[in-house]
């Protein structure tokens, strides 16, 4: 017995509204799942870029730390190298006022430059000369001057000068130490 | 009053509540901390990059610095640097002396990043001038170096004889900078 004219259509779960409401949340779901991807990756390259700054940043401070010593380095040659200059350069200009300070009167047979003092040996034509042309200058640059005379035999006199400073205050306290 | 819902449309509201909470749950709970989190990573990134940007300039500045230097100190450097030879020395300096005699370099002591040596110097002048000379040519040779007290001048005939003693300064080996 028939109720109907019509065939019976085939029923489907995917009524046109389902289909309305799954596509717009599998478009939202897609996007969102897009987004949290794109995160999890940019994190991810973010993450890989700071540990390779900071891996660089390291290998520039070990260098920086290098150079900075290689510049200590060569900043102290520099002070070291220019005192001896200056030192080679004092001495030289002493050495010279030293030999402009003896009179042509007198002769020098020895000289000796200690490290605080002058001796001299020499022969002076008399006492006199030696006092006033070569005696008087040097204690006027040592603080303690020494003289001893002895004959030359030809009229003239041998003389011994010996001439010293005291020693400065920086050099007491090195020895003290 | 009857309300007549189908029960596709309950399954309908059904599945819509259950995508929207899945929504909600999903971005609050991981999207959101994901997206805080991605923009600290940038702002941290940023920072980095800042700060690298400025160990590169100061790397860049400071290398600099060392290249002038070098350049500046060049003779300094090499003359630290230089092993001294007895003969080297006597063939470069006898034009000042009518006899030069050294004896062998020997090391006194290590002070900081130099290594201290002595050598003992022996030698004849015609005249003072000479060793003023000397003096001077010292300041501009391939080592440094440093004449030392005592010095003493004896008079020989028509000449003087001299002896003195030289320090010689050299770079310690065990800290020499890399080149």
């Amino acid at each position: 017995m028939m109720y109907s004219y019509i065939k019976p259509r085939k029923k489907s779960v995917f009524t046109p509204e389902v289909k309305l409401v799954v596509t717009f949340f599998s478009i939202t779901i897609f996007m969102l799942l897009s987004t949290y991807s794109f995160l999890l990756y940019k994190d991810y390259s973010y993450k890989n870029d700071i540990a390779l700054s900071v891996d660089k940043k390291n290998e520039l401070d070990i260098e920086i730390t290098d150079i900075k010593e290689q510049i200590r380095r060569i900043e102290s040659q520099k002070v070291v190298a220019h005192k001896i200059y200056t030192q080679n350069s004092v001495l030289k200009e002493s050495i010279q006022n030293l030999f402009d300070l003896v009179p042509q009167r007198i002769t020098l047979s020895k000289a000796e430059l200690l490290d605080n003092g002058l001796i001299l040996y020499g022969i002076t034509p008399n006492k006199d000369v030696y006092n006033f042309m070569l005696q008087a200058p040097l204690r006027s640059i040592f603080h303690k001057t020494y003289s001893s005379f002895y004959p030359a035999g030809n009229g003239w006199i041998r003389f011994v000068s010996t001439n010293y400073m005291k020693p400065k205050k920086k050099e007491i306290l090195n020895d003290e130490d | 009053m009857k309300i007549n819902v189908s029960r596709q449309s309950v399954y309908l509201l059904a599945l819509s509540i259950f995508l929207l909470i899945f929504v909600f749950v999903f971005s609050f709970a991981i999207l959101i901390p994901e997206g805080k989190e991605y923009r600290k990573q940038r702002m941290q990134l940023r920072k980095e990059s800042i700060e690298l940007r400025e160990y590169n300039d100061f790397r860049d500045e400071t290398f600099h610095m060392l290249k002038n230097l070098q350049s500046e100190n060049r003779h300094i450097i090499m003359a630290f640097d230089n092993t001294f030879k007895v003969e080297k020395f006597q063939q470069k300096y006898k034009e000042y002396f009518s006899a030069l005699k050294l004896t062998k370099l020997s090391k006194i002591k290590d002070e900081n990043d130099f290594s201290l040596y002595e050598v003992n110097s022996t030698s004849k002048i015609d005249s003072p001038v000479s060793f003023y000379n000397f003096l001077e040519a010292l300041n501009k040779s391939n080592w440094i170096i440093s004449i030392e007290f005592p010095i003493n001048f004896t008079r020989e005939n028509d000449l003087i004889s001299s002896s003195f003693t030289m320090k010689v300064h050299k770079i310690n080996k065990m800290v020499k900078p890399k080149e």
